[in-house]
């Protein structure tokens, strides 16, 4: 009973854009796969041979059940633990919750190359924490370097994305089926796995196929704990690839990243079958209604509070103060002492290098602004899909996941062969519209299900209400449902903005001297090594973060 | 965004402008006479940009020291990995948007694939006379610096009675001493980097002892970095012990910064690598290029270079660490990696596989 006036021209211009957008660089690759030299060489032809030679590759199928293994331990650690901190954050009367919320999503902050670092300084074997218990008990009880702390630091550190789209949808449900719960004298446990999680099963299923799909894309961690010991994962392997026959061989990493959308494709139907049954739990009502928490008692208090210590211990402090005290010294490990060696210099070293210091003032434009424009075009994407049902908005959802599957080197490669072979695109590519238009495809995925899944939270009704009275489409998202959905948009702003100040493998091809921003020049000087002008720059840029955030916390609470 | 872009650029012009007014330069006699047109049409381009992994610290001396003398012309400086360098000079030549001026890289075997693949400029520079034979190829590419492989160690966790005094040494060390070395010792991983394998490629070649020594260093444990810095950064931080070929013109730096950290150059045969320059095919600022590469071998450049750490390909640079002072520190035995097509072997499928699969072998991966 599709309606006249469904804004069909307007879903349809959209989705095509988008799809031109996602599908260029995709189709490039799948393309380059089939070749036997880079596609812009006269001499390459179709062959199958970058696929035989991965699948007669012993090291693929090591890399293969290492990413399995990972994936699966990742999304096992990350996902109850995102739920329940979702849960006691957004349901509950914990303490402190106004500096808990904020910290939760450090994690995110950093690129995991540079919480990989943060780790070895900290708790590596010659890290000032490891030492200290060194003197203590006389070994260290742990080490970093492996599959099983990859396992566990990759789980923690990938808690916040689960977070926020579990709590973004608890945020929004009334209280009163829990204090329903309570009534009929129903424990803390009990309120929280039968009442309130079933209710954001979507976000549920959202998180952990999107954690999936993150350690299948993961990079940093591996390169950092796993690389050195010879543990190889996918995305390592392909790394490997691009200097192993001494020439970049692009037809080997193509064929790399097209298996990786083979097996990660059926994930996102997976997803999407689970995600036609997300009406039902449509849970924003005509009637609104604040949502009153649930109590913890003393005990529960104290419980609740230790574990979020405890989890922040590890995926926050350790890491970071790897950061900064790497940051402020030029010598650490066994037998130094750090306070002789503090220095300012690697900051100093920001400063005089004029690529640095444009580095971050890009960053910063990207990500304030930049991820303004992103959060725009995510809503224009997500209206267009929103309440629509036709092959149109299949299309979408396939689309949207495509350029997260892939790699960031791989999309950033893609795109910066875009930039330099299509004409008109070219006089761009020396500017940071360039970096933008790859990053909003690079956190499409993100951006566009966080802003998805808090439209699906408004009620139809009232949506229908509306058309009833004779408003028109565009009418009722813009004075309907885009004025409930507004403290979920500036949470998405601040998610965009988080993830490219983070971002760090799309610009590695992309930037050049003008568009420097501080992820890809990590990259680049880690590259040559200069781990101190790293450990700088990771600092400043968790500062701008951290800045950000609070600005956006600020507004987010306004808006509410 | 895009004002911001505009401010930088027109702040990049007035910049440009105010600086011709200083004073025109002497050129060196052995120039050809013509030079000074060289040198005007240099200046009405205005600028040139560089590919490069050098580290800003090196770059950034010898780019302030071109701009003191030739003010007219700005250098736009890329700092990028080897291979994203190789990438986006084949790219940008097969697109005919050449962009890079001058591509100056560690990578020596790809800029030798550049030179044979015609994406280099033919330029005979007046200062190609003072260099050594083996650091120029085809009248294209040249040589700048002299970095030997040295042995990095930790002052502080290696016993100055168990430091190796060659690479043989450190082989029978590692079989002796497992109790200081095992699981502690560092090298390149060469299926990673580029200046790693040509380094490995070189040993392999000269030294009966390699694969004794990657055996060796297979069984103590042995991990793998993708460069010095890394290298560097476990040394220091004593998560390592000790690590072997890594790049001499940046660890002595280190050594000299940091006293935990000891270097030894082998007293039998020390290799070294060097990055190599050239003008690309095409490039949007050919004089300005020509320009660059006259001034990074002369003289002037090459000092300003070695005093930021990376020593003169010459031997006749005085006051910096150059050819001849090197050869020295390394007993006599200094044989550079010469520039010449014997290095796209390095790029040859087959005999690359059948060397990962010896080390691979060899490191028991």
């Amino acid at each position: 009973m599709r309606a006249v006036g469904d804004a069909l021209i307007f879903r349809r211009t959209t989705i095509g854009l988008l799809g031109l957008l996602v599908l260029s660089p995709v189709g490039l690759i799948i393309y380059q796969s089939f070749l036997d030299g880079p596609f812009f060489f006269p001499t390459a032809g179709f062959s199958l041979s970058a696929f035989a030679y991965v699948f007669s590759d012993p090291d693929f199928y090591r890399a293969l059940w290492t990413t399995l293994v990972f994936a699966i331990g990742l999304v096992a650690i990350a996902v109850p633990l995102g739920a329940a901190l979702a849960f006691l954050l957004t349901r509950t009367d914990i303490k402190g919750r106004a500096w808990i919320e904020p910290v939760v999503l450090v994690p995110m902050f950093l690129s995991a190359l540079v919480l990989g670092f943060g780790y070895t300084v900290s708790v590596g074997p010659s890290g000032f924490v490891s030492l200290a218990v060194q003197d203590v008990i006389g070994f260290v009880p742990w080490n970093i370097y492996g599959l099983p702390s990859l396992i566990v630091i990759g789980g923690l550190s990938h808690v916040p994305y689960v977070y926020l789209y579990v709590s973004s949808g608890m945020r929004n449900l009334p209280a009163d089926l829990e204090e329903a719960a309570r009534t009929m004298g129903a424990g803390l446990p009990r309120i929280a796995m039968e009442v309130t999680l079933p209710l954001v099963l979507p976000a549920l299923v959202y998180s952990a196929a999107l954690n999936f799909l993150l350690a299948f894309e993961s990079f940093g961690l591996p390169l950092v704990l796993a690389d050195p010991s010879g543990v190889l994962v996918l995305t390592t392997y392909l790394y490997k690839l691009t200097t192993l026959l001494g020439v970049p061989s692009y037809h080997l990493m193509a064929a790399v990243a097209v298996l990786l959308l083979i097996i990660t494709l059926p994930l996102v139907a997976i997803q999407r079958r689970l995600l036609d049954r997300s009406r039902r739990y449509a849970t924003v009502g005509g009637k609104g209604g604040r949502p009153t928490r649930v109590k913890l008692g003393t005990a529960g208090q104290i419980a609740a509070l230790s574990l979020i210590g405890l989890w922040l211990l590890v995926s926050v402090i350790l890491p970071i103060s790897g950061i900064a005290v790497r940051a402020f010294v030029d010598s650490w490990g066994q037998g130094v002492d750090l306070l002789e060696h503090l220095t300012l210099a690697n900051f100093q070293q920001l400063f005089k290098i004029s690529s640095l210091s444009r580095g971050l003032v890009n960053t910063a434009l990207i990500a304030v602004f930049g991820g303004a424009i992103a959060v725009t075009v995510y809503l224009v994407v997500a209206l267009a899909g929103h309440r629509n049902t036709s092959l149109a908005a299949v299309a979408l959802d396939y689309m949207v996941l495509l350029p997260r599957a892939l790699p960031g080197l791989v999309i950033g490669l893609a795109f910066f062969w875009l930039f330099l072979f299509v004409p008109f695109l070219s006089p761009l590519r020396a500017t940071l519209v360039s970096l933008l238009i790859a990053y909003v495809v690079v956190g499409l995925s993100y951006g566009l299900r966080l802003i998805q899944s808090t439209l699906l939270q408004v009620s139809p009704e009232l949506e229908e209400a509306a058309r009833t009275s004779g408003a028109s489409v565009r009418r009722t998202w813009t004075e309907i449902v885009i004025p409930i959905v507004r403290p979920g948009l500036f949470g998405a702003w601040a998610m965009i903005m988080i993830i490219f100040l983070r971002e760090y493998a799309t610009g590695v091809y992309l930037m050049t001297s003008g568009t420097e921003v501080i992820g890809s020049l990590i990259v680049s000087l880690l590259a040559s090594g200069d781990l101190a002008t790293i450990a700088a720059l990771s600092l400043i840029s968790v500062a701008f973060t951290a800045l950000g955030l609070a600005v956006a916390f600020r507004f987010g609470a306004y808006a509410k | 965004m895009l004002n911001f872009l505009k401010t930088n650029c027109a702040a990049m012009a007035f910049a440009a402008l105010s600086a011709t007014s200083a004073l025109a330069q002497a050129t060196p006699a052995t120039y050809p006479a013509g030079y000074a047109d060289l040198v005007a049409a240099a200046k009405k381009e205005g600028k040139v940009v560089v590919y490069s992994p050098t580290d800003s610290e090196q770059a950034n001396a010898l780019i302030n020291a071109f701009q003191k003398k030739y003010p007219g012309v700005a250098v736009d400086y890329n700092d990028l990995s080897n291979t994203a360098i190789y990438n986006r000079v084949v790219s940008e030549f097969a697109a005919r948007q050449v962009g890079g001026d001058v591509v100056w890289s560690v990578g020596l075997d790809l800029q030798v694939r550049l030179v044979e693949d015609g994406m280099a400029e033919r330029y005979a520079s007046p200062e190609a006379s003072n260099l050594p034979g083996f650091a120029k190829y085809k009248d294209s590419a040249y040589l700048t610096s002299i970095e030997p492989g040295v042995i990095l160690y930790n002052k502080r966790l290696v016993p100055a009675a168990l430091v190796p005094k060659n690479l043989a040494d450190l082989t029978r060390l590692l079989k002796e001493h497992k109790d200081v070395f095992q699981g502690k010792v560092a090298s390149w991983d060469p299926e990673k980097s580029g200046q790693g394998y040509v380094a490995m490629q070189d040993d392999m070649r000269h030294n009966p002892g390699f694969w004794p020594l990657m055996a060796a260093f297979g069984e103590a444990g042995g991990k793998i970095y993708s460069n010095s810095g890394q290298m560097r950064e476990k040394v220091v931080s004593g998560e390592e012990v000790i690590a072997f070929y890594v790049n001499g013109a940046y660890a002595a730096g280190w050594a000299k910064a940091n006293p935990t950290l000891g270097i030894v150059y082998s007293d039998d045969r020390t290799s070294a690598v060097s990055r190599a320059a050239l003008i690309t095919k095409n490039a949007p600022h050919p004089n300005a290029a020509k320009l660059l590469i006259d001034f990074m071998l002369s003289q002037e450049g090459q000092k300003a270079m070695g005093g930021a750490g990376l020593p003169s390909v010459r031997s006749d640079v005085e006051g910096v660490p150059n050819f001849k002072s090197l050869n020295e520190l390394a007993n006599g035995k200094l044989q550079p990696i010469a520039l010449d097509a014997t290095l796209l072997d390095n790029l040859d499928k087959t005999k690359r596989a059948d060397f990962f699969s010896r080390w691979k072998q060899a490191m028991r991966r």
